[in-house]
């Protein structure tokens, strides 16, 4: 109840606020929702929406699949992990754009480097939070499960993969914010179409409507893909919820 | 000396590691399969690394990017802490702050960048607030969670022996919630150095994140990986200063592993 009249507060605060001088790069809230229904119809907005979304979802797919994958098999496994882990951990802190001229150089400058990197930084918190899920299975399951006849295979499918999910579904979400945060910074650094490259060309050009409707867009980009990963996880971590 | 067995061990496979990506490297780049644009060899980075090394101008960018990372930090590690502990520990704050921090939480902060260049200008302010506020969430999110989960008989304990509120928040709340507020720390550092790199990318004359793109523009790709390599080592370095401090401040309770978040 305290968050919606706080948003409405704030919202009426700004719109009073404009109706005072004010310098032309603050558009009133008002102002803000014409244009965004104005560049939904006129079709400035939707290509840039699906020019972004085409890099941020395969990107994030790969990155996080990749990761997730890696990180469940390095926490049950000794062999992968003595491989995988210290070059992951050693590399964790690096900022992961700096790969970006990198990965432009050997790829060219289109959609397959965005992808690529925006795939890099989302590797990272999905493997780091899968491998300490899976290293933090319960032994006394594993040991029922062994003792009723299962096999490795059942073990990691059955007992190491849903008592790593809560950790998972850490790493996800914070890979989906990266992703997210990686897709507008490729895209304003270098691009001809997506939110990014709206956002720095409507500014440049002082066409400061557009700039808010992008921003306002990413925003509700980001807050729906949240939304829909915590709806999955709800429905996956169904068992978990319950004890709460 | 079991442990410090155990370090040199994995500082070994360490090193091993880092001594193979080396050598594949090396090899690609002297097989001619690539032009040297694209891959150039160990030896040509390291010459422009120690260009860049000895030349103080070059540290001087390297300044203007630590600057920017520390000073948004610093301040999102004063305003952060303070408010998850508020949160924390007042019912009120928490039912006010509470929503706005979580519904704005995935909202990609980046996209506020052109309007904060309008606001506080193309220098290192604009910057340093988009810095502050990328890394306020983490911060406020973990220290926020830490602060709920203080030991009750602490506080009572505290109230028992009449602390005032204040000394309270300050004494108990606060040191008890310290390792959560460091793994926030941890989150947020490489987050600073993300966007310091990001910004000084998309506008600015000044700053590492500008040296390697003028690099790479200027089609020096040793040079542009030379400075990538200095971006990593200074992620790093800052990385391990955390987990140092941490360490100092922290000293009751060992971390087993320093990479849980």
């Amino acid at each position: 109840m305290i968050a919606p009249s706080l948003l409405i507060g704030v919202l009426a605060v700004w719109q009073f606020a404009t109706s005072f001088q004010h310098p032309e790069f603050i558009l009133s809230p008002a102002e803000i929702a014409r244009h965004f229904v104005e560049a939904l119809w006129s079709g400035e907005l939707l290509p840039h929406v699906g020019a972004s979304l085409a890099r941020a979802l395969p990107g994030f797919a790969l990155g996080s699949l990749i990761g997730v994958t890696f990180g469940l098999l390095a926490g049950v496994a000794r062999s992968v992990d003595q491989l995988l882990s210290p070059a992951v951990f050693l590399t964790y802190p690096v900022p992961k754009i700096v790969f970006l001229p990198i990965v432009m150089l050997w790829v060219g400058i289109g959609d397959a480097a965005k992808i690529l990197v925006i795939a890099l930084a989302s590797f990272y918190p999905c493997f780091i939070n899968a491998y300490y899920g899976a290293r933090g299975t319960s032994r006394i399951m594993v040991w029922s499960g062994l003792n009723m006849g299962a096999g490795r295979a059942q073990i990691f499918r059955k007992v190491v993969v849903p008592g790593a999910l809560p950790l998972v579904f850490a790493g996800l979400r914070v890979s989906l914010a990266l992703s997210f945060i990686l897709l507008f910074s490729t895209e304003m650094i270098n691009a001809r179409s997506g939110l990014g490259f709206l956002i720095r060309q409507s500014e440049s050009s002082l066409r400061f409507d557009l700039m808010y409707v992008a921003i306002v867009t990413v925003a509700i980009l980001g807050y729906t893909s949240d939304q829909c990963l915590l709806l999955i996880r709800r429905r996956a971590l169904a068992w978990q919820e319950a004890g709460r | 000396m079991r442990a410090w067995r155990l370090d040199t061990a994995s500082a070994l496979r360490r090193i091993a590691l880092l001594a193979v990506g080396v050598v594949v490297w090396e090899a690609a780049a002297r097989s001619g399969l690539w032009s040297p644009l694209i891959v150039p060899s160990i030896s040509r980075i390291g010459h422009e690394l120690w260009w860049l090394v000895s030349r103080p101008e070059s540290a001087i960018e390297a300044w203007y990017s630590v600057q920017r990372a520390l000073g948004g930090f610093a301040l999102a590690a004063v305003v952060g802490v303070s408010l998850g502990v508020l949160m924390g520990r007042s019912a009120l704050a928490a039912s006010v702050l509470g929503p706005v921090f979580s519904s704005t939480y995935p909202i990609p902060k980046i996209a506020l960048f052109p309007i904060f260049i309008y606001l506080f200008g193309i220098g290192s302010l604009s910057k340093v607030v988009l810095i502050f506020l990328e890394c306020l969430y983490p911060i406020v999110v973990t220290t926020h969670a830490g602060s709920r989960a203080v030991n009750r008989v602490l506080l009572w304990s505290a109230a028992n022996m009449g602390v005032s509120r204040a000394a309270m928040l300050w004494k108990v709340v606060v040191p008890a919630t310290a390792p959560f507020i460091f793994a926030g720390f941890r989150i947020a550092m490489p987050i600073a150095m993300i966007v310091v790199v990001i910004t000084e990318m998309i506008s600015s004359a000044d700053g590492l994140g500008y040296l390697a793109m003028y690099a790479l523009a200027s089609f020096k790709t040793d040079r542009m990986l030379a400075v990538v390599v200095v971006i990593a080592l200074l992620g790093v370095v800052l990385d391990r200063l955390v987990v140092r401090l941490r360490d100092r401040l922290v000293f009751w309770e060992k971390l087993e592993s320093y990479y849980v978040e």
